[in-house]
């Protein structure tokens, strides 16, 4: 594993992603409910730049004919065909869907974070 | 002429939708108010797609809509991924609306924008003749005004129509396609708008969702009448290109069509072969949005049930939410079914036989529009 210094924790804002590259790879780092997750910039479905999709909410699973919206914040949209993924683990929010995203492990260290890499 | 490995063409994008923003200058004066009202617009059923229909990052660096600005169309999509040539098909079809001189003067606005703007851009451009096809004769005028342009490489109208496309009433549309040796190719998103019958024969489906997943039904309904009325008979070297209507259910329909046939012949005497037979010679789908079996192999099987290497192209849908990465898909083919759905049935079928030149020719100018002052008034000032 390798560790690389990406940013300061004042550079990450919920409101969007900031892209960072590392070892030529695209990575999006979020603030996600005071948590920073690090994914690749690409969707495992069709290799779209995932990072540039929405964060949002969205339905959460329910009875028939109710809506009950919620984890706004939590979600990211892919911006092809709109695949939603968790932020917070990455994985695709469809049942029966095993698609996720690559992350990576972040460290912080005071106002400095840290990503770690396989090479 | 040169030949080889080097002017082999890579990959031909059977459905690439670029998007011709105002059309007003490319409208008589008389319609250009109805244009900011209602654009080409007739009214929808469903809420539209909820994450949008354009990709969303597929605006042009300068703004404007996606897929409006022919440079950045190439850079972004063409030369990204290899792809030679784009046909383009602009919105893909007109909504069934109930004036018909309006929406025959959007389809010649539509062509004459394609004609100024995007075919000189690049070589790699090849267009699509929008027709209203609920007015045939009309859409057969168009046909004959510009299908002859030598980068204009086939006819496309709404997949949805008020009756099945193999009726006679729509024969002067493949008369005049036939004439110009050009293929008749369907697009759908007009399904259940303005005039046109609800999506299904159950009913109007509740959500886009719904709406997305059963468009196919009328591919189906219209590869059957097209077949069953004759028109393949009547105009022998006629192709229907399907475009975005999935590609899974066409074993079915021509096993069910063969077994009717072998049992009712006698009501169709002019058919002289399998039903099966003339959808193999004469329809062509395009593979986006390309069904995704959790078995990967079985999309395979489909593939040569249907005779892949003759009824299928490839296309991305660019710049469309639901568009496909032809490097990703159809991996697992053999060498010479990848070439004939990513290439050579599509070059065969538009004469693209050839790389074309890289070049660009920056777009021209916009004409101006001239004339009197117009309305300022939207469509929810008229219609509160």
């Amino acid at each position: 594993m390798t560790k690389h210094w990406i940013c300061r924790v004042s550079d990450i804002t919920a409101a969007e992603p900031l892209i960072v590259t590392v070892n030529s790879i695209q990575i999006g780092v979020y603030l996600v409910n005071d948590r920073i997750v690090a994914w690749r910039n690409v969707c495992p479905h069709m290799a779209a730049p995932v990072c540039r999709g929405t964060i949002s909410g969205t339905t959460l699973p329910s009875d028939v004919y109710t809506y009950e919206y919620g984890r706004d914040g939590e979600v990211l949209q892919c911006p092809w065909h709109g695949w939603e993924f968790d932020l917070l683990t990455g994985h695709h929010l469809a049942a029966g869907s095993r698609a996720r995203l690559r992350g990576y492990r972040i460290e912080v260290d005071g106002n400095d974070v840290f990503i770690h890499t396989v090479t | 002429m040169a030949s080889g490995a080097e002017n082999q063409v890579s990959i031909i994008d059977a459905d690439v939708h670029n998007s011709f923003g105002d059309l007003a200058p490319y409208l008589p004066r008389v319609w250009r108010e109805r244009w900011r009202r209602v654009g080409g617009g007739v009214g929808g059923i469903h809420e539209g797609n909820p994450r949008g229909v354009a990709r969303r990052d597929a605006t042009p660096p300068g703004g404007g809509a996606a897929a409006s600005d022919p440079e950045f169309l190439i850079r972004d999509h063409m030369d990204r991924y290899g792809i030679d040539y784009a046909i383009l098909t602009g919105p893909g079809g007109l909504s069934l609306g109930p004036d018909p001189d309006y929406s025959n003067a959007l389809a010649r606005a539509h062509n004459d924008c394609m004609i100024e703007e995007w075919l000189p851009v690049s070589s790699r451009f090849k267009g699509s003749v929008l027709i209203n096809s609920d007015d045939p004769q009309s859409a057969a005028e168009e046909i004959r005004r510009v299908g002859g342009h030598p980068d204009m490489v086939q006819v496309v109208m709404a997949s949805a129509s008020r009756s099945p496309y193999g009726q006679r009433q729509y024969h002067p549309i493949y008369t005049a396609a036939e004439e110009l040796a050009l293929p008749v190719a369907i697009h759908p998103g007009t399904e259940g708008s303005g005039l046109a019958w609800p999506p299904t024969p159950v009913g109007y489906p509740t959500r886009y969702m719904e709406w997305h997943n059963i468009l196919p039904i009328g591919y189906m309904a219209q590869i059957n009448s097209l077949v069953c009325e004759g028109v393949f008979e009547k105009f022998p070297s006629l192709v229907f290109v399907g475009i975005e209507g999935g590609l899974a259910w066409l074993p079915h329909l021509m096993w069910r069509m063969d077994k009717n046939y072998k049992a009712l012949r006698d009501t169709t005497p002019w058919l002289k072969r399998l039903p099966s037979e003339y959808i193999v010679e004469h329809v062509k789908l395009t593979t986006q949005p390309i069904e995704e079996p959790s078995v990967p192999g079985h999309f395979a099987k489909i593939l040569e049930m249907m005779h892949a290497d003759r009824t299928v192209m490839f296309s991305s849908d660019y710049p469309h939410w639901d568009n496909d990465n032809p490097a990703l898909i159809l991996r697992n083919l053999d060498d010479d079914l990848r070439t004939r759905i990513f290439s050579s049935t599509a070059a065969e079928l538009y004469g693209l036989n050839t790389k074309p030149s890289a070049d660009i020719h920056p777009r021209r100018g916009r004409p101006s529009v001239t004339g009197s002052r117009e309305s300022g008034a939207t469509y929810q000032d008229l219609v509160e």
